[in-house]
């Protein structure tokens, strides 16, 4: 039917065309749903965006991103340990690809300066991502036949939770690379599917299918071995919940090496807590001194920390606009998936290089008050844990139903800069910094931490919550009535999304938008803004 | 064997967390001071004036207001300890001692934080943070949390009396009633053990219920009793095994595996003996609390202690437990949707057969077992199957 419209010449009204021609259509008319191949969601053909959009994004967008993947796979460690990584380890065999399909989905629909500050955003991820994937290559004695080389006794591995920061001291001689970041939880994000793999593998073992399937995927990944072997010891934490302190625990009994746990206390108000806390980093410090010969580096340390607060002083000011105006161009995925990654990870260049062009960008729309979202029907705060396999849900929420989701609960976790005059200040902050892990600061540490919503949903001048629902997560399952209650007393707009954290099998990406459009419509009483996206399969898509 | 002389009453105990001892010691002015898990040192709930009560939810089988709050996703244990504080089952309590060591039994207390659950006034509910490791700055870290947060509030809210002196009478205590329990379950190490897992589960708990102070004259008197307890002539179990697991306080799980013809004699779990009852030693110049702190660290077996020297000891212990109890084998139960436990049920299902030879029944339960038909059909197996290795063997 398009196919035929589109050749109905008679009726063409030439003027019209060719203004979407030139500047792509608008909101309303666009049918992105269109697009789809029915159940994979690749792209029958490439989305038009208007002819300078539609260039910006080929070239300065998929080009430039696609050149430096290679670019980045060279200076990284180079392409014949890529190879045999990529033939080693499913998790990056049946990731590095769809990369650039990835950025599509999170890009979708998004027009001038959001086009430009958003994928900034990914392409910081994806260096970085490289970079970390490309250490584990390089040092890994799996693909070196069983050889220890130089990169492996200069390598540090952890928990995925454990922040880099606490590395920093060491940072001139050594490296650090988390665990699970990369095989786990990127790779969720770019394809659905992997991880599936790594679920059932744990299950095969008798573990039942009820605890978090997050940290089934991260026990899986070592029962069938998909761990590169890349450093002489571990620092793992217990990400702050029950099946995470398991996890390690169960990875422990695969890794064998000398490990240091460094868990985050779980009543982090506590100033009682804090003084331990900041024992534990110290215990933790004497243990790496130990393990590798190296003592500790008071100016390193200080000069990382100062980097890194120039990151954390740069997302307050990206939350003021936010906060404030109507010109804040980052979507709602790149805002969120960015910023759990650096805040995590801790001070890397990329993250800097990446800043400073979306300062450009973001101060640009802020002087000509260029708002990149007009269509914003609502203005939504994303809370609890996210859908790892549906980050970029909010990508299809604002396309479909003019959903902005301004700002999510994982963006707001690390709240702070560190304190660098004095050894006690900084250690004090950094124990804070390490108690407010990701999934926790709200999470744990007393139940009123969670129902920081309703601060954050004032300051954010947001008027609906999409309440994240992991079935799987027991923390957040506890105070599901509660959250029921304060939204009847608050008379607030809220829709649940059930989802499995990386398990798209458990509630289907189809699932979620199925819930979404009844609340939107049986509740809201509102008109989709592109109805070809109400309803498609794409249950096969990456 | 003849029936214990007070088991009928020990059992009755049970129906209730208000039972008549709790009942009796509140009419005698006592504060009673609820606490859900073993890092809250029950012996700091008995100091004088006050008396701890583990709480229980017995028979809750459908908590629908606590499934409302907590969705079905979550340990059924959790849920009914709520279903049953909604119900005004645990109004008589004047204070919550609450720890974080589970997420679920963490956010029931939570509740009773936030909601207005427990008619009473003066009720609180106070947390402490428990430390995942066994190193000088955790034990340190867990005696500061139980001054502050567990002694520095009964003191403030109930002016009870804190001192080391008190302390020490309420380490007396603890330590008579451990070694009454010890003398009793000691019966259970002899080749025709003269005391069932069932019995010997009913004792236990009502210990760990009921102010310890009523309960020691029957403590004695059974202890006492069993000292000429005959064994029947032949006995009338298959095999010996270890129960190990998750939180269970349900006689009748133990009944269930007993009828499938598997002693159990020997109880390493949440509210088992193993650990509890083990005395507190306070040595020359120690601070009382401080040895209470290092004592409930150091005996703890919970899956939540993270460092590999820590997680691969509770295995060597646990097959010790099997050597010494002359056990033929191990059930591992973990409570559904327990994540603890979930994962060490996996590891101690490999590793005890791999490492340490010893058969294990691996099962996963609700807090209240209705589905008995399917445990036992587990139960009866794993029972053939020890007989048949035995037969091998040449046993």
């Amino acid at each position: 039917m398009a196919f035929k419209k589109k050749l109905d010449l008679k009726n063409l009204d030439i003027k019209k065309a060719a203004k979407d021609f030139w500047y792509g259509k608008p909101h309303g008319e666009r049918r992105l749903g269109d697009l789809y191949e029915d159940k994979t969601g690749l792209y029958k053909h490439r989305e038009w965006r208007g002819v300078k959009d539609t260039m910006y994004y080929f070239y300065n967008v998929w080009l430039y991103n696609y050149v430096h993947m290679v670019i980045d796979v060279q200076k990284f460690g180079g392409v014949v340990n890529f190879a045999k990584g990529v033939w080693r380890y499913r998790w990056v065999g049946q990731t590095y690809l769809p990369v650039l399909h990835w950025f599509d989905r999170g890009m979708e629909g998004l027009r001038g300066e959001a086009l430009r500050a958003s994928p900034w955003h990914y392409r910081g991820m994806v260096c970085e991502t490289i970079r970390q994937f490309q250490r584990m290559f390089a040092a890994d004695t799996k693909l070196h036949g069983g050889k220890k080389n130089d990169l492996w006794y200069h390598t540090m591995a952890h928990n995925e939770t454990v922040w880099g920061g606490i590395f920093y001291p060491w940072s001139d001689q050594f490296d650090n690379v988390s665990m699970e970041m990369i095989p786990y939880f990127v790779t969720c994000h770019v394809n659905s599917h992997t991880v599936h793999n790594y679920i059932d593998a744990v299950q095969s073992i008798g573990l039942p299918g009820d605890p978090c399937p997050m940290c089934q995927a991260e026990s899986g990944l070592f029962v069938l071995d998909d761990m590169p072997d890349y450093a002489p010891f571990t620092i793992t934490s217990n990400e702050a919940c029950d099946a995470s302190v398991a996890t390690s625990i169960l990875q422990d009994w695969f890794l064998d090496k000398p490990l240091f746990a460094m868990p985050q206390p779980m009543q982090f108000d506590d100033p009682l807590v804090l003084k331990h806390c900041a024992r534990e980093i110290e215990e933790c410090w004497r243990f790496i001194e130990e393990q590798t010969g190296v003592p500790f580096n008071w100016d390193q340390l200080v000069k990382k920390l100062e980097q890194q607060n120039e990151l954390q002083k740069f997302e307050w000011e990206k939350w003021d606009v936010a906060a404030k105006t109507s010109y804040y161009p980052i979507n709602g995925v790149a805002q969120a998936l960015y910023r759990i990654y650096y805040s995590q990870d801790g001070d890397r260049k990329i993250w800097h290089d990446c800043d400073k062009k979306v300062r450009k960008i973001m101060e640009k729309c802020v002087r000509k008050k260029i708002n990149s979202f007009p269509n914003t029907r609502h203005r939504v705060i994303a809370w609890s844990c996210a859908p790892l396999y549906y980050s970029h849900w909010c990508t299809w929420a604002y396309n479909c139903w003019g959903l902005n989701v301004v700002i999510n609960m994982d963006s707001l976790m690390f709240d702070m800069t560190i304190r660098t005059d004095t050894y006690e200040n900084c250690l004090e902050d950094m124990a804070r910094y390490h108690m407010w892990a990701p999934m926790r600061r709200m999470a744990v540490g007393g139940m009123h931490h969670i129902f920081e919503l309703w601060e954050n949903m004032e300051k954010f001048n947001c008027d609906m919550v999409a309440m994240y629902d992991q079935l799987q997560c027991k923390g957040m399952q506890g105070v599901h009535g509660l959250f029921e209650d304060e939204f009847r007393a608050r008379n607030i707009h809220a829709f649940w999304m059930p989802h499995a954290l990386p398990d798209s099998r458990t509630v289907s990406r189809m699932e979620i938008r199925r819930i979404i459009n009844d609340y939107m419509t049986t509740v809201m009483h509102e008109e989709p803004l592109d109805p070809s996206l109400l309803d498609f399969d794409d249950s096969m898509g990456w | 064997m003849k029936d214990l002389k007070h088991l009928i009453y020990f059992e009755d105990l049970l129906q209730e967390a208000n039972n008549a001892l709790v009942q009796q010691a509140k009419a005698e002015g006592k504060y009673a001071i609820g606490y859900t898990c073993y890092f809250m040192p029950e012996v700091l709930l008995d100091l004088p004036g006050c008396f701890s009560v583990r709480l229980r939810a017995p028979r809750c089988t459908s908590p629908d207001i606590a499934t409302y709050y907590m969705s079905a996703r979550v340990c059924h244990y959790g849920r009914s300890l709520f279903e049953r504080a909604l119900e005004g089952g645990f109004n008589f309590l004047d204070a919550q001692m609450a720890t974080e060591t589970c997420t679920v039994t963490c956010r029931f207390q939570e509740h009773l934080q936030r909601m207005d659950i427990i008619k009473n006034d003066n009720f609180f509910c106070e947390f402490i943070d428990v430390p995942f490791k066994r190193t000088e700055n955790n034990y340190e870290h867990y005696r500061e949390q139980l001054r502050y947060h567990v002694l520095g509030k009964l003191n403030e809210k109930f002016g009870i009396d804190v001192s080391d002196k008190a302390l020490m009478q309420a380490i007396e205590q603890h330590n008579e009633v451990c070694r009454l329990i010890n003398e009793i379950g000691d019966y259970r190490k002899l080749d025709n053990p003269t005391i069932t897992g069932y019995e010997f589960q009913v004792i236990q708990l009502a210990t760990l219920v009921c102010p310890k102070y009523l309960i020691l004259d029957k403590l004695r008197e059974t202890a006492e009793e069993m000292k000429t307890r005959e064994p029947d002539p032949k006995p009338n179990y298959r095999c010996k095994v270890v129960l190990a697991g998750s939180e269970n306080d349900d006689p009748d799980f133990t009944k269930l595996i007993e009828s499938c013809g598997a002693l159990v004699v020997c109880d390493r779990h949440c509210y088992g003996a193993v650990e509890s009852r083990q005395p507190i030693v306070v040595k020359e110049g120690q601070e009382p609390l401080d040895a209470i702190a290092r004592h409930y660290l150091d005996t703890s077996n919970c899956p939540r202690f993270m460092p590999q020297d820590e997680m691969r000891e509770r295995k060597r212990r646990l097959a010790e437990l099997v050597k010494e109890y002359k056990a033929d084998g191990l059930i591992i139960a973990s409570n559904k949707f327990c994540e603890y436990w979930s994962y060490e049920r996996v590891i101690d299902t490999v590793v005890m057969k791999r490492d340490f030879g010893i058969p294990v029944c691996s099962i996963e339960k609700e807090y209240i077992n209705s589905a008995s038909g399917q445990l036992r059909t587990r139960f009866q197996a794993f029972v053939e199957s020890v007989e048949i290795k035995k037969i091998q063997e040449g046993k």
